[in-house]
C-alpha cells in the first residue's frame, strides 16, 4: 500500500519534471542538446520506477517511534532561521537546542544548563577560535 | 614519476605541521565521531564538511582532514557496535554480531583490541595497494572520451541498485530524485533557469553542504529523537587480554578480508556496507565451526577489516575516475569540486601534492590511529556515557552554525531542514539515502558529458556506444540492472521459499 502510494508520488514527480523541461525557453542553442533533454530523461526514469514500484510493490511498515518528539524536533529546526538573525547565535541556539534536550527526555533545569552551555562553546569555538562570523543578537553578543 | 617517488614528495606534504595537526585532528576527532551511538562515517564527515570550507583550508589540508575523519570514524564505529550493540553505520552490523557476543562475555577490552587490529591490518594494506594501483587505473581512464564516462557513471549507478541497501527499483528512483535535485539552478550550458520557481535564493542551485547535512545530519537526529535504537552499555571488561595467540590466530582471517574489502570497495557504487557483510559471509564459510555469532574473534576481524579495506578502497576511484565509491566519498568529491579540483585521471598529473599528500597523510593516519586505538580505546569508550538529550541537540546545532558559516543565509538553514525532511520521509518508505547524494555529486559530470557526447555526434545517440570501452561498460551495467531480474524469476519459478 505504503510502495504503491509513492509510486504514485514518484509518477507524478517524474511527470511534473518531464513537463517542466518542455516549459523551459531556451533563447539560443549553443550545442544541440540543450538543458531540456536530460531533466526529461530522468523524469522519465522516475516516472517508471514509479510505475514499477506501483504495480509491483513490496511489503513496507511504516514504524514509527515517538513521534511527536520528531515533530518538536523538526517544528524547533524551523523556527531556528526565523530567530537566528532577530535574537543572535547564542540565544536562538541555546532554545533550539533546549527544545530539542527536552525531546530527548532531559528534564528542564538540566535541559537549560546544558543548552546555554552548548550555545556558548559553539560561539567560542566557531566565532572566537575558528573565526568563522556567527550572527550576533541586539546585545553585540 | 614512479609511485615510490611520488608517494616520497607526498610525504613531504604529509608532513608539513599543518597537515600534521589536521591529520591528527581529523583521525582523533574521526574516532570520536564513529563512537557516538546512531552517527557514521557520513556523518562525521558532513557535519565537518561546512566548516572546513568556511576556514578557507588549503584544499590538501581540507582533504587530508576529511580523509582523516572518514577512515577514523571506521576505527571509532566498532566502539559503539561492540560495546552497545548499535551499529552506527550499515558497514558495522556485521560487527555486532560477533563483538557484543565477546563483550557481555567480559572480553570487551579483547574485542575492541582485535578489531582495533584489524582495522589496522585493513586500512594499512588497502593505502599500500592504493598507492600502487591509483596511478594505472587513473592512467586507463586517461584514454576515457565523454561517452565512456556516461557509460561508467550508468554503471555505478546501476551496481548501487544490486549490490547496495533496499530493493533495485527504489535505488534507481533515489538516483533520479538526487539527479532531479542537481538540476535546481541555472544550467551552465545554456544560462536558462531550472527548477528555480522564480526562487531568487535557489537560482545558485542547491548547496551540497545544505544536502549533505539535510540528508544525513538533520534526518538522523529526527529518526533517533523517535527514541528506536537504545542499549546497555557492557563494561569494557576485565577479563582475560588479548593474547598474540589469538592475534595470529585471526591473520588469515584479515587477510581474507583486506582482499574482499579492497576489491568491493574499489568497485563504483558499492561501499563499505557490502564488503563487511561480504567478508563475514565468506569467513564464517571458510572457518566457521559452529562458533560464529556468539563470540569469535575471527567473525569480528574479518569485517572490521573489511570494513576499513573498502573505505580506503572506495577512494581509489574517487581520486583515479571521479566517481565515488561510497556515500562518503561521495561527500570527499563535493568538497573536491567545492575547490574546483575536478578529481580523476588529471589529478596525479596536475595537482600532485593534493593526490600524494592525501594518500601519504592515510599513511600516518593509519599509524596514529593505531595508537590512539589500542591504549586509548577506554578514553573513546567513555564518550558512549554523554547522554543523549546532551549529545543529539549539540549535533543538531552544530549542523545548522556550520551551514551558516559556510552560506551566511538563514534561508539555507530552511532548506537544510526541507532537506532533512525529505530524507526522513525517504528512509521511512524504505527508499535509499546514499544513491541521491551520489547521483547529487555526479549529476553535473553526467550532463556535461551527456552534452558533450551529443555535440560531437551533432545529436546522434550512436556516440554513445561508440568505443570499445563505452560498449563494455554499457553491457556490464546491463547485466547489472538485470542481475536481480534474473534471481526474482528463479524465485517465482522455485516453490516460494516461507516468508521470513
Amino acid at each position: 500500500m505504503i510502495d504503491r502510494l509513492v509510486g504514485l508520488i514518484c509518477i507524478l514527480l517524474g511527470g511534473g519534471a518531464i513537463w517542466h523541461a518542455q516549459t523551459l525557453h531556451v533563447p539560443f542553442a549553443a550545442d544541440p542538446v540543450g538543458p531540456r533533454l536530460f531533466p526529461t530523461i530522468i523524469g522519465a526514469v522516475l516516472a517508471l520506477g514509479g510505475c514499477i514500484l506501483a504495480i509491483r510493490p513490496g511489503r513496507v511498515e511504516l514504524e514509527f517511534g515517538a513521534w511527536p518528539r520528531a515533530l518538536a524536533v523538526l517544528v524547533s529546526s524551523l523556527i531556528y532561521p526565523l530567530l537566528l538573525l532577530p535574537l543572535g547565535f547564542i540565544l536562538a541556539t541555546a532554545l533550539l537546542c533546549f527544545a530539542a534536550s527536552l525531546a530527548f527526555h532531559a528534564r528542564p533545569l538540566p535541559a537549560a544548563v546544558s543548552a546555554i552551555a552548548t550555545a556558548l562553546v559553539f560561539f567560542v569555538l566557531l566565532d572566537k577560535l575558528l573565526d568563522l562570523p556567527l550572527p550576533r543578537g541586539p546585545l553585540g553578543i | 614519476m614512479d609511485a615510490f617517488s611520488a608517494l616520497l614528495a607526498g610525504f613531504q606534504v604529509a608532513l608539513t605541521p599543518l597537515n600534521l595537526t589536521v591529520a591528527f585532528a581529523g583521525v582523533a576527532l574521526g574516532t570520536a565521531i564513529g563512537a557516538l551511538p546512531g552517527i557514521g562515517p557520513i556523518n562525521a564527515v558532513a557535519l565537518l564538511l561546512p566548516l572546513c570550507f568556511a576556514l578557507k583550508l588549503p584544499p590538501e589540508t581540507a582533504l587530508i582532514l576529511l580523509a582523516g575523519l572518514y577512515y577514523g570514524s571506521g576505527y571509532g564505529g566498532r566502539i559503539s557496535s561492540i560495546l552497545l550493540n548499535i551499529p552506527g553505520d550499515p558497514g558495522l552490523v556485521m560487527t555486532t554480531l560477533d563483538g557484543y557476543p565477546l563483550a557481555k562475555a567480559g572480553r570487551g577490552a579483547a574485542a575492541l583490541a582485535i578489531s582495533g587490529i584489524g582495522s589496522f591490518v585493513g586500512g594499512t594494506s588497502a593505502v599500500i595497494l592504493m598507492t600502487f594501483l591509483a596511478v594505472p587505473l587513473a592512467r586507463l581512464a586517461l584514454s576515457f572520451g565523454p561517452a565512456d564516462y556516461v557509460a561508467l557513471m550508468v554503471l555505478s549507478f546501476a551496481l548501487l541498485g544490486t549490490m547496495g541497501e533496499g530493493k533495485a527499483v527504489k535505488t534507481w528512483i533515489a538516483v533520479a530524485l538526487g539527479l532531479l535535485l542537481a538540476m535546481v539552478g541555472i544550467d551552465g550550458g545554456s544560462g536558462v533557469e531550472r527548477f528555480t520557481f522564480g526562487s531568487l535564493e535557489l537560482l545558485g542551485g542547491i548547496d551540497f553542504t545544505s544536502l549533505t547535512i539535510g540528508l544525513f545530519a538533520v534526518a538522523e537526529i529526527l529518526v533517533l529523537a523517535e527514541g528506536m535504537l537504545s542499549g546497555v552499555i557492557s563494561r569494557t571488561g576485565d577479563g582475560v587480554r588479548l593474547t598474540l595467540k589469538e592475534v595470529m590466530f585471526c591473520v588469515p582471517a584479515m587477510l581474507r578480508a583486506t582482499g574482499i574489502g579492497f576489491f568491493l570497495g574499489v568497485l563504483p557504487g558499492t561501499g563499505a556496507s557490502v564488503a563487511s557483510a561480504m567478508a563475514y559471509t565468506a569467513e564464517k564459510r571458510v572457518s566457521d565451526k559452529g562458533s560464529f555469532g556468539k563470540g569469535d574473534m575471527r567473525g569480528l576481524a574479518a569485517p572490521e577489516t573489511a570494513d576499513n579495506a573498502a573505505q580506503t578502497g572506495s577512494m581509489v576511484p574517487m581520486l583515479a575516475l571521479g566517481i565515488p565509491g561510497s556515500g562518503t566519498t561521495a561527500v570527499m568529491l563535493g568538497a573536491f569540486l567545492m575547490y574546483s579540483i575536478t578529481p580523476g585521471p588529471l589529478l596525479f598529473t596536475q595537482r600532485p601534492e593534493v593526490a600524494w599528500g592525501l594518500i601519504a597523510s592515510m599513511y600516518i593516519g593509519n599509524l596514529m590511529l593505531l595508537v590512539l586505538n589500542l591504549p586509548l580505546v577506554g578514553l573513546f569508550a567513555r564518550l558512549l556515557l554523554i547522554p543523549a538529550w546532551i549529545l543529539y541537540p549539540g549535533i543538531l546545532a552544530l549542523s545548522y552554525a556550520g551551514v551558516y558559516a559556510v552560506s551566511n543565509s538563514a534561508f539555507e538553514l530552511i532548506i537544510t531542514t526541507a532537506i532533512g525532511i525529505l530524507a526522513y520521509a525517504l528512509r521511512k518508505v524504505g527508499i535509499p539515502l546514499i544513491p541521491v547524494l551520489l547521483a547529487f555529486v555526479l549529476a553535473r559530470l553526467l550532463e556535461d558529458n551527456f552534452r558533450r557526447a551529443l555535440s560531437l555526434s551533432d545529436g546522434g545517440y550512436e556516440i554513445l556506444f561508440s568505443t570499445p570501452t563505452s560498449i563494455i561498460l554499457w553491457a556490464l551495467a546491463l547485466l547489472a540492472i538485470a542481475w536481480p531480474l534474473v534471481g526474482q524469476l528463479q524465485r517465482s519459478r522455485a516453490p516460494a521459499p516461507s516468508e521470513i
